[in-house]
């Protein structure tokens, strides 16, 4: 079952892109639109959206990237672990959901690790690699996405992207242990 | 909330560093100073063409614990090493850390002035008669904050890894943004608006009925659940473009440009192939078992970012900020 929904999401997957470059092409073809002109003209926009991300990921990135290296991020798993252990979530896993909103490398990271120590298909693998597809990078998200239209006051962006990722990580947990525990 | 985020995360990172260089310091965590005695084995002899000598040096794991506390080895130290004497001072011994190596030696060689390799400086070489052993006391070089030094060097590193990022983004942007026009000039973008209306107007109830936002949220979610990263993101800088122009007040996020964060940070993907190619490398029986796991983990994100948004954005102190300049 898993199987074949496996394999027919990854035929789409592949066949997505080469359609949707037919299907848009050909049909400003169809409708007398000048594809190559238009196409150069909607490109140019490309760099100059690129180039202004980049203060709000330096300072987005640089941020993440002391806290990191502060080992700042093992204290915090100490002192939360005893909390975070009632709603059954394992404590080695608890770096892995703290991570996660903050680096998809760093989390990448943290999910590998875990999987060499405890297995993959230990109670932790599978928790760790759950836990990593259920949320996204959140705080690179927001400035990626703020970043590109000079938006400064994110509002209740942050507290609705940090809600966002508890329950994800939360559902991950219960999910988890209800089927592998 | 940004603000405070940000700076939390550089003043704990800051306070943390600092705090755990002061206690290594206190506690000589990494022996300073502390002359090691070590059996150094000859492989290759000092001569006229080779002016040092090459070998191993051996420590038993209770010598090494002597010195670095309980614990530090599990087992015997025997690690390459290259000893050279100079005739104005002491001889140099140089280590080559390996995978093998004790942890806190690696640790130490990770902030070396040469990555991989340490050096200490020998007080005292005694060979033995027949010159294939040598008794060795050494001083390792110092190591010092540790920490604050990885700090400063992530700091930098990631200031320039976000200009990659984003460098390495023009060409995808100008692809997709490319496709894109096309498709708004040939009417198509409309079409796809109209046909998921009753979905979008839903989610995006200050978003009119046909704009072209609303085509580029939808490409933006299909290619994130369909795992296409290099096509979602242009298609959603693009739909925070178009979502940009019915901001009245630029600089301040809108209601829609909330919701649709909170639908990417939810992170909605069928098939999470990164994990599943992790799994796999690592020897799972069944990598895809994870799938179900996260698309429910994913989807109660998501949810629960859709009605977090719907929440707070009545909350006084948000709907404020957004009508500031609007009376």
């Amino acid at each position: 079952m898993a199987e074949v929904f496996r394999s027919l999401v990854n035929v789409i997957a592949v066949f997505a892109i080469p359609l949707m470059f037919v299907v848009f092409l050909g049909w400003g073809i169809l409708k007398k639109v000048k594809v190559y002109e238009v196409f150069v003209e909607g490109a140019k926009e490309g760099f100059t959206t690129a180039v202004r991300i980049i203060p709000y990921l330096v300072a987005m990135l640089v941020a993440i990237g002391i806290f990191r290296a502060s080992g700042a991020l093992e204290l915090l798993t100490t002192l939360l672990a005893p909390v975070t252990a009632l709603v059954g979530m394992p404590p080695e896993t608890l770096a892995m959901a703290l991570m996660r909103p903050l680096s998809g490398s760093g989390s990448l990271g943290v999910m590998t690790e875990l999987m060499k120590t405890h297995g993959p298909d230990s109670l932790i693998g599978i928790m760790a690699s759950t836990m990593y597809g259920s949320s996204e990078t959140t705080f690179y998200v927001l400035a990626v996405y703020f970043g590109s239209v000079g938006i400064r006051d994110t509002r209740h962006a942050v507290p609705v992207g940090v809600i966002a990722d508890i329950a994800g990580m939360l559902a991950a947990v219960w999910v988890v242990n209800l089927l592998f525990r | 909330m940004l603000n405070y985020i940000w700076i939390s995360l550089i003043a704990l990172g800051i306070f943390v560093a600092a705090g755990s260089d002061i206690a290594d310091e206190a506690g000589n965590r990494y022996r300073n100073g502390v002359p090691l005695d070590v059996r150094f084995e000859v492989s290759k002899s000092l001569s006229g063409l080779r002016p040092s000598w090459e070998g191993r040096i051996h420590l038993t794991a209770p010598e090494f614990n002597a010195l670095y506390g309980q614990g530090a080895a599990d087992s015997a130290v025997n690690e390459p090493a290259v000893v050279t004497p100079d005739p104005s001072g002491p001889a140099t011994v140089a280590i080559t850390i390996g995978e093998a190596s004790p942890a806190r030696w690696k640790e130490m060689a990770a902030h070396a002035a040469e990555k991989g390799r340490l050096t200490a400086s020998a007080a005292q070489v005694k060979f033995s008669a027949d010159g294939h052993t040598a008794s060795i006391r050494m001083v390792m070089e110092s190591v010092r904050f540790v920490k604050l030094r990885a700090v400063t060097a992530a700091a930098l590193e990631y200031a320039s890894t976000a200009v990659t990022i984003s460098i390495g983004l023009i060409g995808v942007m100008a692809l997709w943004l490319g496709v894109m026009k096309v498709a708004e000039e040939a009417g198509l973008l409309r079409i796809i608006t109209r046909l998921l209306a009753p979905l979008t107007r839903r989610l995006f109830p200050d978003v009119p009925a046909d704009h072209p936002a609303l085509a580029a949220i939808v490409m933006n979610i299909a290619a994130n659940m369909l795992g296409l990263n290099n096509a979602a993101t242009p298609m959603g800088l693009k739909a925070m473009e178009e979502l940009n122009r019915l901001n009245p007040r630029i600089g301040t996020a809108t209601n829609a440009m909330v919701t649709f964060l909170a639908i990417n940070t939810g992170g909605l993907v069928l098939i999470p192939a990164t994990a599943i190619a992790v799994r796999a490398a690592a020897g799972s029986a069944n990598p895809g078992i994870i799938i179900g796991t996260s698309i429910i983990g994913s989807g109660c994100a998501t949810v629960a970012g859709i009605a977090a948004s719907r929440i707070l954005q009545r909350l006084s102190r948000y709907r404020r900020d957004a009508e500031a300049d609007n009376g």
